[in-house]
C-alpha cells in the first residue's frame, strides 16, 4: 500500500500541474503517463528537478494502424526506485520532435538510435544524422512495422542455395 | 562474365613443392587463432581453451592480433557493420591464412535469415576453409573441427586464401554489393 500511495501521490501532484491525458501502472514502482507533444519538455524538466535524475532509455513504438509513432521516455528516481514512462505520440508521416539534450544530456545517443531505426527527426541534435549502428543505410527506417526485412535481406545478402531432393511415390530421388 | 564458383574443390594432385609441404607440416602443429566473436558464439571458446578440453594439446592457441594469427575463427552471425571489420582483420593476416566458420549463422544466416542487417553465408565474402556445425557447437565439435583443419593443412587442402587471391574480384564485388563500401568511416575514426 505504501507503493500505491506514493504512486497516487505522484500522479495527483502531476495532474494538478500539467495536462495528463492518461495514466497507467505497468508494474509495481512504474507509472506511465501520456502527454501532448508540447508538454513533454516541461514535464521532464520538472520531474528531473523532483528527483528523476536518470533517463534510463528513450525508445519508440510504431503504432502502424493508428498512424502514429510513440516516443517513450523512461526516467528513474534513485531515491524512491520509481520509473516513470513519459509518452507522447507523433505524426507517423513526418515525425519531428525537439531534443531533450538540454534536460538529459545522455539522451543524445538514444535520439540517434530512434532516428536511425524509426526515422524520428530530433531538432537540436546535430549528430543525430550520423550513422550509429546502420552504417551506409540505404532504405526506410528498419524498425517501422511496414518495413519488409525479408525482401531487403534477400536483395542485399545472398541466401545460400540448397538443391531440393524429392522422393517420388515410386521410390528413389527425382 | 561467368560467375566463378567459390566451391573449394580438392585437387586430385598435390601441387605443393617439397618445402611448402615441410612448411605446412610445422604450421599445422603450431597454429595461432584469431577468435572474432561476432555474435553469440563466444561462450564456447573458454571451455575449449581451458583445462578440461585444452585445445592447446592440439598445438593451437589464441593470438591477440591478426598480424600474427594463422586462423580467423568467426563465431556466429555477422551484421553488415561487423563484416566490414572482419574483412579488415582478414586482410591484415599474412598468408597462408585460414577461416573457420562457427555455427549455423555462418552457413546460412541461422535464425537471422530474414534480418535487415545480417549476412547469410560467410563464404560469399571470405573463403571459408571449414565449417563447424551447431547452434552453438559444443567444445567436442570445436575440437574435432580444429583437428580436421590441422589435417587439411598438412594435406594441403586448406587453400581458401589462394582462392581469395585468385578470385578477389568476385569476393570484392560481393562485399560491395552487401556493404556498400568496405572502408570503415565511423565517428570514432574521425
Amino acid at each position: 500500500m505504501l507503493k500505491m500511495n506514493s504512486m497516487n501521490s505522484i500522479y495527483e501532484n502531476l495532474n494538478s500541474k500539467f495536462n495528463i491525458l492518461s495514466v497507467d501502472y505497468p508494474d509495481d514502482m512504474q507509472m506511465a503517463i501520456d502527454l501532448e507533444e508540447k508538454d513533454i519538455h516541461t514535464v521532464l524538466a520538472y520531474l528531473k528537478s523532483d528527483g528523476y535524475t536518470q533517463l534510463s532509455i528513450l525508445t519508440c513504438v510504431d503504432w502502424l494502424k493508428e498512424g502514429v509513432l510513440q516516443l517513450v521516455y523512461v526516467i528513474f528516481n534513485w531515491d524512491s526506485g520509481i520509473h516513470i514512462l513519459v509518452r507522447t505520440k507523433l505524426d507517423r508521416d513526418k515525425p519531428l520532435f525537439r531534443t531533450v539534450m538540454e534536460i538529459y544530456p545522455g539522451a543524445e545517443f538514444y535520439e540517434r538510435d530512434v532516428h536511425e531505426f524509426f526515422g524520428v527527426e530530433f531538432e537540436g541534435n546535430e549528430r543525430s544524422y550520423k550513422h550509429l549502428f546502420l552504417e551506409l543505410w540505404d532504405a526506410e527506417p528498419p524498425m517501422r512495422k511496414d518495413f519488409d526485412t525479408q525482401a531487403y535481406s534477400d536483395k542485399k545478402y545472398a541466401p545460400r542455395e540448397y538443391k531440393s531432393k524429392f522422393i517420388s511415390e515410386k521410390g528413389g530421388e527425382k | 562474365m561467368e560467375i566463378i564458383s567459390n566451391n573449394l574443390e580438392k585437387d586430385k594432385k598435390d601441387m605443393r613443392k617439397v618445402w611448402e609441404k615441410i612448411g605446412d607440416y610445422f604450421r599445422a602443429n603450431s597454429i595461432w587463432m584469431m577468435w572474432y566473436c561476432t555474435g553469440c558464439g563466444a561462450i564456447e571458446m573458454p571451455p575449449t581453451m581451458t583445462s578440461r578440453f585444452d585445445m592447446e594439446q592440439l598445438g593451437m592457441g589464441p593470438m591477440a592480433t591478426p598480424r600474427q594469427a594463422d586462423v580467423l575463427l568467426i563465431t556466429g552471425y555477422l551484421s553488415a557493420k561487423t563484416l566490414r571489420r572482419v574483412i579488415y582483420s582478414y586482410e591484415q593476416m599474412q598468408d597462408p591464412k585460414y577461416v573457420i566458420g562457427f555455427g549455423s549463422c555462418t552457413i546460412n544466416g541461422g535464425i537471422y535469415y530474414d534480418s535487415y542487417a545480417t549476412m547469410k553465408q560467410l563464404d560469399h565474402y571470405l573463403p571459408v576453409d571449414l565449417y563447424i556445425a551447431g547452434c552453438m557447437p559444443r567444445p567436442e565439435a570445436v575440437m574435432n573441427g580444429f583437428d580436421t583443419l590441422i589435417s587439411m593443412i598438412k594435406k594441403g587442402e586448406a587453400k581458401g586464401w589462394k582462392h581469395y587471391q585468385e578470385n578477389y574480384d568476385w569476393y570484392h564485388e560481393n562485399q560491395l554489393h552487401s556493404l556498400g563500401e568496405v572502408y570503415v568511416k565511423d565517428e570514432f575514426h574521425e
